[in-house]
């Protein structure tokens, strides 16, 4: 029982990185129409940053802000470099754009530092508290508060302030957004460096129990979606469960099957999820009408 | 007569410029006669995306799952059944077919962003469960597997195993242009640019998806044996994501409105891979040669933005123009 309760409190924690990549993804969708592959290459580079400058012995703090400097200018880039001047085109060509941008981002990462992990520290040292038999890292507590934090801090902006207000008009109709002074480009750029500060804050939390390197991000992209999609794409909240859902899923499979069937079944959660409830595991599925 | 010279023209360039290949290759050192099979196959597997994503506008990040297929098959039937390669081939490619027609009944289901993720995780998984089962090998793969050969002759050597790959990517380059110009080739390019127009005008879309489906899979498990025949081994690697996306790349860069795109594409970024792994080691001694995929993302962003129609479909358009001062004909898409 207690490695069941082990399992779960372990994949809580990267589920709830899961969880902040995932919202990034249904943050972009609302407000662009556009799947952001990218969006694993900011954790990428948030936890890389991070770790790096950890290396170096910056402090916490510092090595923080800085990573989310850096992955805010990537995220901005991405933007107005790539996405911008493409906003006519097909769905299809967005999609291959943001394939793009999100190899591009890796292969210069790689030129930049080099494919060698790096290793942060735990936000705090000390040993793990138990529980009952159950281990949990310190850094998993770090990991719950910040995940917490930031998924109510974006929930205020989105429904209590003007510009996060302007912004879910932005994503539910342009045209009327418009009309009112919303300019769907700007909130378009915002919703890139959000999704890009909560990609980076994913990716700080999760360096010190992972150590980061320029690869790591195409995993961490591809359970984001799946946590997005069981969410049903358009819902934060939807993504915020389907992010620790996935998490824990992962990882009470890692303990019962051979450790090569974790992905596996993440990406077969993704098909069938995709196939049988593509609004989701919470909503009503909405037929499609041609 | 001069409906069939302007009909016969553009194969009769393809293949002069396929049969050049050799002496360039041989004589430029910067290129092998590997790098030319290398392109050939990849372009036989970039032809099936482009009648998929390019004419029928369904896009798809898994390709290398029915590559995967085809060279799997081809691996365990050879080295397990005692199959002769040609058979593994053949047999590879219609099992492929089976379950791109069984996956392709319900993947529809989903369109644009849903199922560029569908394929993309029906790829992942496929990647991860080759690398677990006993029966591919597990991690190590499949070694040993035969060279491919026609009854008694056994093609040995890049030389010889060009000629093949460029006359089977001649073969699939007809049958997809004809198919783009049967009246089943103008429904999808129809579905392609609007689905509710094409419906309304009785186009089957179930039918049509499912069979370009089936057609671009067949292709890439084509290509996927004989990769495998060739390099007489695979593993878990052979169907990475990254073929899949690379097999994007290409026919992007080389225009995912005409068949001439694939070869086009696979030319040109494989040239571009190339480049970068000679160039960017001399440029700092701490970049090896597997940066060249911050080129790739790069020269997609590039063709995306400035070159939507491919560097084929740019051509094409130029040569079109200089053409409208001669009366005008009711022209094929290429």
């Amino acid at each position: 029982m207690s490695d069941n309760l082990q399992f779960i409190v372990t994949g809580l924690a990267t589920g709830s990185v899961y969880a902040l990549v995932g919202l990034g993804i249904v943050l972009v969708h609302q407000v662009t129409g556009i799947i952001n592959f990218a969006q694993g290459e900011f954790v990428m580079v948030g936890a890389l940053t991070f770790a790096l400058l950890n290396e170096k012995g910056l402090g916490l703090v510092p090595a923080a802000l800085s990573a989310l400097a850096i992955t805010v200018v990537v995220g901005v880039l991405v933007e107005r470099l790539a996405i911008a001047p493409a906003r006519k085109s097909t769905i299809e060509r967005l999609i291959i754009l943001t394939i793009g941008a999100s190899i591009a981002i890796q292969g210069i990462t790689l030129v930049v530092i080099g494919t060698s992990p790096h290793f942060a520290s735990a936000f705090t040292a000390g040993a793990p508290y138990r529980i009952g038999g159950v281990v949990i890292l310190r850094q998993y507590l770090w990991v719950f508060a910040v995940t917490a934090l930031a998924v109510v801090t974006l929930w205020y902006f989105l429904t209590r302030t003007l510009t996060g207000k302007a912004m879910r008009a932005a994503a539910m109709n342009r045209d009327a957004a418009r009309l009112v002074a919303v300019s769907p480009s700007r909130m378009s750029l915002l919703a890139f460096v959000l999704a890009a500060l909560l990609g980076a804050i994913g990716g700080i939390v999760l360096a010190p129990l992972q150590a980061p390197s320029a690869g790591i991000g195409i995993a961490l992209g591809l359970k984001g979606f799946t946590a997005a999609v069981l969410g049903g794409l358009n819902s934060p909240t939807g993504a915020v469960a389907g992010g620790l859902l996935i998490g824990v899923i992962e990882s009470v499979a890692a303990g019962y099957l051979p450790s090569g069937y974790k992905d596996a079944i993440a990406f077969g959660i993704l098909f069938l999820v995709l196939l049988i409830r593509p609004n989701g595991l919470l909503r009503r599925a909405s037929s499609v009408r041609v | 007569m001069r409906v069939l010279v302007t009909k016969l023209a553009p194969y009769a360039v393809f293949v002069g410029v396929l049969l050049l290949v050799p002496a360039v290759f041989t004589r430029v050192p910067f290129f092998t006669m590997a790098n030319a099979v290398q392109m050939g196959i990849l372009a036989i597997a970039t032809l099936g995306l482009v009648l998929l994503a390019g004419f029928a506008g369904q896009i798809s990040i898994g390709q290398a799952a029915f590559y995967g297929i085809g060279a799997y098959s081809s691996a365990i039937l050879t080295t397990r059944a005692g199959m002769p390669p040609l058979g593994g081939v053949v047999v590879g490619a219609v099992l492929c077919g089976l379950a791109a027609y069984l996956v392709g009944s319900f993947i529809f289901r989903v369109r644009g962003h849903y199922l560029a993720l569908a394929t993309l995780a029906f790829g992942l998984m496929l990647g991860n469960i080759a690398r677990q089962l006993e029966i591919t090998g597990g991690a190590s793969g499949i070694v040993d597997i035969p060279q491919l050969a026609l009854g008694p002759l056994i093609i040995t050597g890049d030389l010889r195993y060009y000629y093949l790959v460029a006359a089977v990517l001649l073969v699939v380059i007809v049958l997809a242009r004809n198919l783009v110009n049967s009246a089943f080739g103008r429904s999808l390019r129809a579905l392609g640019d609007s689905e509710i127009a094409a419906a309304s005008s009785g186009v089957d879309l179930a039918r049509h998806k499912r069979v370009v489906f089936v057609v671009a899979a067949v292709f890439a498990s084509v290509a996927g044996s004989l990769y495998a025949h060739w390099v007489t081994f695979v593993d878990y690697h052979t169907l990475d994501l990254l073929l899949s996306i690379q097999l994007l790349i290409m026919a992007t860069v080389g225009g995912l409105r005409t068949v001439w795109g694939a070869p086009v594409g696979a030319f040109l970024v494989l040239t571009l891979s190339q480049a970068a792994q000679e160039l960017l080691p001399r440029l700092s001694s701490n970049i090896g040669g597997e940066f060249e995929i911050a080129v790739f993302g790069l020269a997609l962003i590039l063709v995306l933005l400035f070159l939507p129609s491919g560097v084929a479909g740019g051509v094409l358009g130029l040569l079109k123009r200089r053409r409208r001062t001669a009366p005008r004909v009711p022209t094929d898409a290429s």
